[in-house]
């Protein structure tokens, strides 16, 4: 038996433990087993990638941007949830605001979400950039709430939704799961209303360097695509970590990222 | 408009908690049934569990619900025994009576119509197992009948001191169903000074008596004793005793004394503490049978049907479960 291969992640909530103590349960005994070390933030995790502490980082849609700047393009991308192959940023106003796009944004307040945020800070400056809306159309207030994990920033795109109700903000730009988990328009009816939403990108994946060796990395990729959904003992970890299908890693959808990264001179390290 | 944040505290507090754990918010301003509709709307949409909505504060878990009954040995699931107070009344008057029996107390008999209709539904509403109190049931004159209509549906346990087992008493033991029935007797000691002190004197020599006729008789018999925690030194001679009678281990039942009826101490038993045991009397559903003369554990009065009594006290255990977990997350050692 080799030995494991460790998997760096962010512990960004308690159940983050859960969830890979639950992975490790599931490749314990299989033909490539797995152990895993939690960081406090997305660029130490980056690091220990680098200088060699972990074997694969789970790393959010920014790291992966950084990860591959880095290494100028020697790191790869293993695999993907399906949910962070569909990933949106959603645009969100007070019900009656009678926003219809982003141009309904022109000379109001744009409240984003924690500023290593791609979801929440860097893509939506990058749609309204697209849209003809540069830094003095619209106003942005910034709430860095969380940062340092940049993947999950649900903390800082609430504090938005606040803003907008707290009349600090006319909208706000937050991710399509943290729209979902408070029930879209439908649990708080006069409360928001969304008037955007913006192209699917991608979002997590598994990244490793070149010195893994494919020996290693294959028999790993093999078993955890083979979770399966119907399958009870695996669900509840698939269901924790928020998929039900682990696929090969969709890179055009990282195109957005890039290119908004560029546009904002955002640094390739922390 | 009214104020929505509150929906927006749950989503954060939640989403920064490990499953299992609950969080608290307070709701704001605004109808409180509609507040709370939409509090279990989302806790139905994100997979959490509502634990409930009181005075304006919404607890929920996160994660998926727990099911109490589930975590429940088979045998412990509340339903699974069904107990039934024959009757209050008793030829003693022990010192620590959960339900305040002696000669004076008043019958309160549950009737052999009631009995025969509980015992009918017990059945269908997934009860393995009757167990008959009081009082002391032998004071009954149909007794036998009672026991009758019990053993042709389940297998029945019946408990009593053993110290009546004479003249039509014994005829009526002598016509109980041998391979249906058990009998428990109380003993609480292996020699007469424990027993007699809280029974009452003579009443070892003849529960005794009482047990050796009921195994010639060819009953099972169990015993269960009642000990305060000053005798937990009876324990090992107690068994010793039993083992030189014939009883079976596990037919050996030593209990703790409980702070209910006359009881002037003992364990302090609360509905949060206590897993249920459906028990009739009389007067209604009790929680369990130590309790079955205490209003604060009075289920509900309707007896039948038999199936909505159990449901209902399956209910509250699961609710109850619920809060008990939630508070103990609110209160963490520090």
């Amino acid at each position: 038996m080799s030995k494991p291969l460790i998997v760096g992640a962010v512990a960004y909530t308690p159940n983050v433990v859960t969830i890979w103590e639950g992975m490790r349960d599931y490749f314990a005994g299989g033909p490539a087993e797995m152990d895993f070390v939690l960081f406090s933030n997305y660029g130490r995790q980056v690091d220990a990638l680098q200088a060699g502490m972990i074997d694969l980082a789970w790393n959010t849609n920014l790291a992966w941007v950084r990860t591959v700047g880095q290494t100028e393009g020697a790191c790869r991308a293993l695999a993907m949830r399906d949910t962070d192959t569909v990933f949106q940023t959603v645009f969100v106003a007070r019900t009656g605001s009678n926003f219809e796009s982003l141009e309904s944004l022109r000379g109001k307040r744009l409240a984003l979400g924690s500023q290593d945020s791609a979801q929440a800070a860097i893509l939506p400056v990058h749609f309204l950039s697209q849209a003809g809306l540069d830094a003095d159309a619209v106003e942005l207030l910034r709430i860095n709430s969380d940062v340092g994990k940049h993947g999950d920033t649900g903390r800082s795109e609430l504090d938005a939704l606040r803003a907008v109700l707290d009349d600090r903000a006319d909208a706000a730009a937050l991710g399509i799961n943290t729209w979902e988990a408070i029930g879209r328009d439908e649990l708080m009816p006069g409360a928001f209303e969304s008037f955007w939403e913006s192209p699917t990108y991608s979002h997590c994946n598994f990244t490793a360097l070149p010195s893994l060796s494919e020996d290693r990395v294959q028999p790993w990729l093999d078993q955890l695509l083979a979770m399966d959904w119907e399958n009870p003992e695996h669900r509840p970890i698939l269901e924790m970590e928020g998929l039900k299908k682990w696929v090969a890693p969709q890179l055009d959808g990282y195109v957005s990222l890039f290119d908004a990264v560029a546009e904002q001179g955002i640094s390739i390290r922390w | 408009m009214v104020n929505r944040g509150w929906l927006l505290d749950l989503v954060g507090r939640t989403a920064a908690v490990a499953n299992g754990a609950t969080v608290s918010v307070e709701l704001g301003e605004g109808d409180p049934n509609i507040q709370a509709d939409t509090v279990a709307a989302w806790c139905s949409r994100t997979g959490n569990t509502l634990v409930g909505v009181r005075d304006n504060i919404a607890t929920v878990r996160r994660g998926p619900a727990h099911d109490a009954m589930a975590e429940l040995p088979a045998d412990q699931v509340p339903g699974t025994r069904l107990w039934m107070y024959t009757n209050f009344d008793c030829n003693l008057a022990c010192d620590y009576c959960c339900v305040r029996s002696s000669p004076q107390s008043e019958r309160r008999a549950l009737g052999i119509d009631r009995i025969r209709q509980l015992a009918s539904e017990a059945v269908q509403a997934g009860v393995s197992e009757l167990l008959l109190t009081g009082g002391e049931p032998f004071l009954l004159p149909d007794i036998d009948k009672v026991v009758a209509v019990c053993t042709a549906v389940l297998p029945t346990t019946l408990l009593t001191n053993g110290m009546l087992f004479k003249g039509r008493r014994l005829e009526a033991l002598q016509r109980m169903d041998r391979e249906r029935l058990t009998l428990q007797i109380s003993l609480d000691s292996a020699t007469p000074e424990v027993h007699d002190s809280h029974r009452g004197r003579g009443s070892w020599a003849r529960a005794v008596a009482g047990m050796r006729l009921a195994i010639a008789e060819g009953f099972r018999v169990k015993v269960a004793a009642t000990l305060a925690p000053e005798h937990s030194d009876q324990r090992l001679p107690f068994h010793a005793f039993l083992d030189s009678l014939g009883i079976a281990r596990q037919d050996q039942v030593i209990r703790a004394l409980a702070h209910r009826g006359v009881a002037e101490s003992g364990l302090e038993l609360t509905l949060e503490s206590l897993i249920p045991e459906v028990t009739i009397t009389a007067d209604g559903v009790y929680w369990h049978p130590v309790s079955a003369d205490h209003d604060d554990q009075l289920v509900t009065a309707d007896i039948f049907p038999l199936a909505e009594a159990i449901g209902e006290v399956q209910r509250r255990f699961t609710e109850q479960r619920a809060y008990a977990s939630a508070a103990a997350q609110w209160f963490p050692c520090s």
